[in-house]
């Protein structure tokens, strides 16, 4: 009963890995960039939507909003926040500096930006975790045993349906195709009129928005918010996108998925300390074995949603 | 000749230091087909790019039905009815075929007469409504040019700019593709075609511009040119005229 406890608390730990790596792989397929911000996008959420609920909007505007509202708040920051990286790392220095160095520049910048804004809710908040006032940890469900927190149960939920409508609308939408020409032939795309500055921006908002969502739902779930919270996140969910396959939408969710499975199982079976050791032997496992992971098409380069 | 739809006037692309193309005036009336031709390297691809939109002119001009958009965007260019059908096809491999074809009116807001229109490109193409839901990846080159060529007329464009649409063709699909070029013009749609086939392209087109190292060194009825000895001499060279 202990371990279908511990396989639901990995499901759910799962999930914020998931929208993280699903974030990390539209931006890896659609642009061929790693972005590097993204585990600051999930942590500025947290951060700020904590700051909302506990202090309120700044400049004293206002006193503490209630949480959901805060959280709102911090998931707007986030995407924000995205599409001034887009604007400074990716736009200007790509045409500024041109394709030689193409993917070079919108990396190195990001990380640059990882760093300043991360330090940034450093200074400003200090760096210590803080606890995230939300809903209580008293709302549960039982189901035959298992113990499950209702915020839990409606974070897996809107992860699923988050996932659900990203794929549809890879798949089925205009934005979706036009996304996917520019992944293939951002030259083929031009010549039908489809101007890649214009579509962009669109993939750096969904970033935005996920890994915003993805710092919500773990200052819901986790109950504790800190500077520092992206990291780890960041680097499980991209060993969950290198496990579940490079550029595949469900790779990114298998893998993240998985990542939160082992880690519960090895925290029943070994230990809190071990965790590192069995996540990226998986990884390492993964590279060995399958390098183009569970559902990638290539082993390296550029991924195709 | 008929109205000028397309207009250039002493257009100039240059990348760094390369001039590729300079001072380049040419027009293509409505109905008309006009071949540019040219060696390698004669600025062919860099005019169609400017054409296009995915490079900013140094200098000069370009006006299509009467507006300028020199300065315009690929959107705003296909909008007006400029469509390229690149060279090397440029399909989406990782599409099916059908997306394909929903690419080239991505632009368009009018969802009941895009889809009537792939009809329209199916019944001319079978080969592709056969194949409608596979990946782009199945076909023939043939096939593949059809496509290309079938998404560019989903733009509903006016003028549809050719870069070397027989390059790897089979002699007789070559044969298909010209006569497929004639067969669009007689529907009303302008035609500019970049070839290195030349002796094709002088006989479908109305007019031609011969580029060399950028400039129109020779221009004039397709007829004329066909039986100038100087074109002949250059371009025609090995083959018999």
């Amino acid at each position: 009963m202990l371990l279908l406890q511990q396989i639901a608390n990995g499901l759910m730990l799962g999930s914020v890995y998931v929208t993280v790596a699903v974030a990390f792989t539209l931006t890896i397929s659609i642009l061929n960039f790693l972005n590097f911000t993204i585990p600051t996008l999930f942590m500025l959420a947290g951060m700020v939507g904590w700051s909302l609920a506990f202090w309120g909007l700044p400049f004293g505007i206002s006193g503490p909003l209630p949480w959901p509202l805060a959280l709102a708040g911090g998931v707007v920051v986030a995407i924000v926040a995205s599409l001034i990286v887009e604007r400074f790392t990716f736009r200007y220095l790509k045409t500024r500096y041109g394709d030689s160095t193409e993917h070079a520049i919108p990396l190195v910048s990001s990380l640059g930006f990882l760093l300043i804004l991360e330090n940034l809710v450093r200074i400003e908040h200090g760096s210590d975790a803080q606890r995230f006032p939300g809903p209580s940890a008293d709302l549960t469900l039982s189901l035959a045993g298992i113990h499950l927190r209702v915020p839990q149960v409606v974070s897996l939920a809107v992860v699923v349906l988050l996932v659900l409508g990203l794929v549809w609308m890879m798949k089925s939408s205009r934005i979706g195709r036009m996304l996917r020409a520019i992944a293939e032939n951002p030259d083929a795309a031009g010549i039908l009129g489809i101007e890649t500055r214009r579509v962009v921006p669109v993939v750096f908002m969904l970033t935005g928005m996920l890994c915003g969502l993805a710092g919500a739902l773990f200052a819901v779930n986790y109950g504790e918010v800190s500077p520092q919270m992206g990291e780890d996140i960041g680097s499980k969910a991209i060993a969950g996108m290198v496990v579940g396959g490079l550029g595949s939408l469900w790779g990114a969710v298998a893998g993240g998925v998985i990542i939160g499975l082992i880690e519960m199982m090895t925290i029943h079976w070994a230990g809190a300390d071990t965790v590192q050791a069995t996540v990226w032997g998986a990884l390492l496992i993964t590279l060995l074995i399958r390098p183009q992971g569970l559902f990638g098409h290539h082993a390296i380069g550029k991924g195709k949603l | 000749m008929s109205e000028a739809w397309l207009e250039t006037e002493a257009l100039d692309v240059t990348y760094g230091r390369t001039h590729a193309v300079r001072g380049v005036s040419l027009t293509v009336g409505e109905g008309e087909i006009v071949a540019v031709l040219g060696a390698n390297g004669a600025g062919k691809t860099s005019l169609l790019r400017a054409l296009q939109g995915a490079v900013k002119p140094s200098g000069g001009t370009i006006r299509f039905m009467g507006r300028d958009l020199t300065n315009a965007g690929s959107a705003e260019r296909v909008r007006s009815g400029m469509m390229l059908v690149p060279e090397g096809r440029q399909i989406f491999v990782s599409m099916t075929v059908h997306e394909n074809l929903l690419m080239g009116g991505h632009l368009r807001r009018d969802q009941s007469a895009v889809e009537k229109d792939i009809k329209a490109v199916y019944e001319r193409f079978p080969n592709l409504a056969e194949r409608r839901d596979m990946k782009a990846t199945v076909l023939s080159g043939g096939e593949q040019q059809m496509l290309a060529v079938g998404r560019a007329l989903i733009g509903r464009p006016k003028l549809m700019m050719l870069d070397e649409p027989s390059l790897g063709l089979s002699p007789l699909f070559v044969e298909k593709l010209f006569s497929l070029i004639q067969e669009l013009n007689g529907e009303g749609l302008s035609i500019l075609l970049v070839e290195q086939n030349t002796h094709m392209a002088l006989e479908i087109a109305s007019r031609a511009y011969v580029l060399e190292l950028g400039r129109v060194t020779l221009q004039g009825a397709a007829a004329d040119l066909a039986a100038d000895a100087a074109l002949a001499e250059a371009y025609l060279g090995a083959e018999p005229a």
